[in-house]
């Protein structure tokens, strides 16, 4: 026994491509992950059970107080409601833009090189850069979008779209998706890549129309791709923060607060530190259990395909 | 496999030793913070019985010293705080270095927590009066970062005046200038409509307005989009029908002897400011859609007759050359003005160079120093009575707001009173009741007193 035990340790260390050795390169990587990830989200935890408001470091314990109260004042709620709205259209319009737009430029046509470059140009904008630019498009009476109203006879004053209820979350949500729509293009694109030509041909010898060969052969064949697209966007709309911050700063009133701005106003606004805590962590739980929940049926749908 | 094990539980152990370090550092951050009030403490009885005035002479035997100072904004061509001012102190005193970081007001919000939290905070940092923001004055000095500054030379024969940086008796912010505000008017507009005068009563106001409005004038533009800029209109009927009864209703409602609730307080407030949009004097359907600075260009490029903002936006509001005069909003029971003191500059109470720090300030605000000079220039501050007033750039518009300040019927902006977050409450409710969402003036004042109490709430 000892000695099969000196033999297995024997050759596990005369491994020329992984040795025990190797492990001790992992600390740097491990100890900054430690101390910038995991060491501030676990201070997260603690903090959200006290009264802690940012500055003044003589707080105290105070139970689930906190977590009570996010539960009951209505902001997680309002939030939440927003921030799923925000991900569920952002995640709809990216992917059906970003997919229609890769089906196209993944045809023969002429200046495919420019027509790809400039439909990721905007992903390469910081949100500020983005947020300010669309707060002007968007403008009443003198904005791009109302310029041209007026330019066609209509009335530019009357478009508003971040000063209306109904649709400052919309209009936000927008500038969400032609932002990011670029990358969501390069993904599908890349997929669409890989679908073997042969399989296509096969299938329009058989008959097939161009819907037919879209559904049953390039969708399966991209269906990890979808996912992980859908997933991406996912986790980007349940992080929504840029553009209500910039935009609308949560308004008109409080229809484009979204868990994250919650989040930010609370600590920073409200100085309740220990309280925004309990609404990340909160938040954390919520997002997980919705990417976890959707992974999951994605990759059940993939199988389906 | 084994390997992997003692992996796994180093890992473990440092993550449990990271959370113990967590509570550890708090713990020790309490005693900091403990050790600074303590110290405060100390400096207090110091400042107030021992020391008559501070060391001056030290900032001259120093040596060669390097003094940092924060500040938010954002630094502009020739900046006032980052190049002229350090400039002018090495002029001064050949071996002082005055290393200052200006940063946007959010940037310098989150620096600031984390420098006080590490110990490293700069030796001078700008702080609001009372309550007022991430920043205010007292929720430093309750936590003990704060020196007090009672011995300055520019502090110490006007205590009396200077009620909104006091904590404790301390006065903890040295600030020589103060902020209005009111409401901006073209005059040229004024008089197309027929208008002759500044009103004096709300009534004449509204008359005014509604002259404006049946001219083809649009009366008011707001940039209501930032919601912030309701405070502006919203504070100035706050001091005639509020503050002019009760100077002491913010005292009071922390007390809990008056409520955002009480009949012909707030409700009275909001009421009133409603008429604007019941009106359509202010045009809901667009502001809610405006930033401030689009109003500012509206105003400024004669679109509106009148817009309400603060002393620290007349630069870009008159950039065009408009006619502009400057007026309080009148109330029903008077002319009262929101005028503050404006926000100033503290001295960390753990800086190495306390007294040389009062000495940069002193020669700073003394009222005639090149430096107090081009101080005033930037034309973002208006000094108060005595301290070279009239010297201030566009005086002629904030004389008589300085006027009625002197005439006692000047009081401090409502938020600098209330705990931060009330009156981000306030902005939203309000906001929806302009923007129909069936939201009432009652929902507003309890909305805010739930809020009030919220945040009071330890």
């Amino acid at each position: 026994m000892a000695g099969q035990t000196k033999t297995k340790r024997k050759g596990a260390n005369t491994s020329l491509v992984f040795n025990n050795r190797m492990y001790f390169f992992l600390i740097p990587a491990l100890a900054f992950f430690l101390i910038l990830w995991i060491y501030p989200v676990l201070q997260l935890f603690y903090y959200s059970v006290t009264n802690f408001n940012g500055v003044n470091y003589d707080y105290d314990f105070v139970g689930l107080k906190n977590y009570a109260k996010v539960l009951t004042n209505g902001t997680l709620v309002n939030s939440m409601k927003n921030t799923l709205i925000y991900a569920v259209v952002s995640v709809v319009l990216s992917n059906i833009l970003g997919l229609g737009i890769a089906m196209i430029l993944n045809t023969k046509i002429r200046f495919k090189g420019l027509f790809r470059t400039c439909a990721y140009f905007p992903a390469l904008f910081s949100a500020i850069v983005v947020g300010f630019i669309w707060s002007y498009v968007y403008m009443p009476s003198s904005g791009m979008i109302a310029s041209l109203i007026n330019l066609l006879g209509g009335d530019g004053s009357a478009f508003n779209p971040l000063g209306n209820y109904n649709t400052a979350l919309i209009a936000i949500c927008l500038v969400e998706v032609w932002k990011g729509f670029g990358t969501t293009m390069i993904i599908y694109l890349a997929g669409l890549q890989t679908v073997d030509e042969s399989l296509l041909e096969a299938g329009r010898i058989d008959g097939c129309t161009e819907w037919q060969l879209f559904r049953k052969i390039k969708l399966p064949l991209i269906s990890s791709t979808v996912t992980i697209n859908v997933i991406l966007s996912v986790i980007a709309g349940l992080k929504a923060f840029d553009y209500s911050f910039i935009m609308t700063n949560g308004g008109p009133g409080k229809s484009t607060k979204t868990l994250m701005f919650q989040v930010y106003e609370t600590a920073f606004t409200d100085q309740k530190m220990g309280r925004a805590s309990a609404f990340s962590v909160l938040a954390f739980a919520m997002i997980i259990l919705i990417t976890v929940i959707m992974l999951a049926y994605m990759n059940k749908k993939e199988v389906e395909l | 496999m084994k390997m992997k094990k003692v992996l796994a539980l180093t890992c473990a152990a440092v993550m449990a030793a990271g959370t113990l370090v967590g509570c550890g550092g708090s713990a020790d951050s309490a005693a900091d913070s403990s050790a600074a009030e303590e110290s405060t403490a100390a400096s207090k009885v110091e400042a107030t019985v021992a020391t008559e005035t501070y060391d001056h002479q030290a900032i001259e035997n120093a040596g060669d010293i390097t003094i940092t100072m924060m500040v938010s904004g954002v630094a502009s061509e020739n900046d006032f705080e980052t190049e002229q001012l350090p400039a002018l102190i090495k002029e001064k005193w050949p071996n002082v270095t005055l290393e200052v970081t200006k940063l946007p007001d959010d940037n310098y919000y989150t620096s600031l927590k984390t420098k006080l939290a590490s110990g490293e905070c700069p030796d001078i940092i700008l702080t609001q009066p009372m309550y007022a923001g991430q920043n205010s004055c007292y929720s430093l000095a309750e936590a003990g970062y704060l020196a007090p500054l009672n011995d300055m030379d520019c502090i110490k024969d006007r205590m009396a005046s200077l009620s909104s940086v006091t904590y404790n008796g301390d006065v903890v912010t040295a600030t020589s200038g103060v902020a209005i505000l009111g409401c901006f008017y073209n005059k040229d507009l004024f008089a197309q409509a027929g208008i002759e005068g500044e009103p004096q009563t709300w009534d004449e106001f509204l008359e005014d307005c509604k002259k404006l409005q049946d001219a083809g004038i649009q009366p008011i533009v707001m940039g209501d989009k930032d919601q912030y800029v309701l405070q502006f209109g919203l504070y100035q009927l706050a001091a005639d029908e509020i503050y002019s009864q009760n100077p002491d209703y913010d005292v009071q409602l922390r007390s809990g002897e008056t409520s955002f609730t009480d009949e012909g307080t707030w409700d009275k407030v909001l009421e009133m400011y409603k008429t604007l949009y019941d009106n359509k004097y202010i045009d809901a359907s667009q502001s809610l859609g405006y930033g401030a600075s689009q109003a500012i260009q509206d105003f400024a490029d004669g679109k509106a007759a009148m817009t309400f903002d603060g002393s620290f936006n007349v630069t870009p509001l008159i950039a065009n050359g408009v006619d502009a005069g400057y007026f309080p909003i009148p109330g029903t029971n008077g002319v009262y003005t929101a005028t503050c003191l404006a926000a100033g500059y503290s001295i960390y109470n753990k800086s190495e160079y306390v007294d040389e720090c009062k000495a940069i300030l002193d020669y700073w605000l003394d009222g005639e120093s090149p430096v107090w000079d081009a101080y005033l220039a930037t034309g973002k501050v208006i000094a108060t009575y005595g301290n070279g007033a009239d010297a201030s750039p566009n005086y002629d518009l904030f004389k008589p707001f300085i006027d009625l300040l002197n005439e006692g019927k000047g009081f401090y902006w409502c938020n600098q009173a209330w705990p931060a977050g009330t009156e981000t409450e306030m902005e939203a409710l309000f906001s929806e009741m302009i923007g129909g969402q069936g939201t009432t003036v009652e929902d507003i004042t309890q909305g805010m007193q739930d809020k009030f109490e919220d945040l009071l709430d330890e």
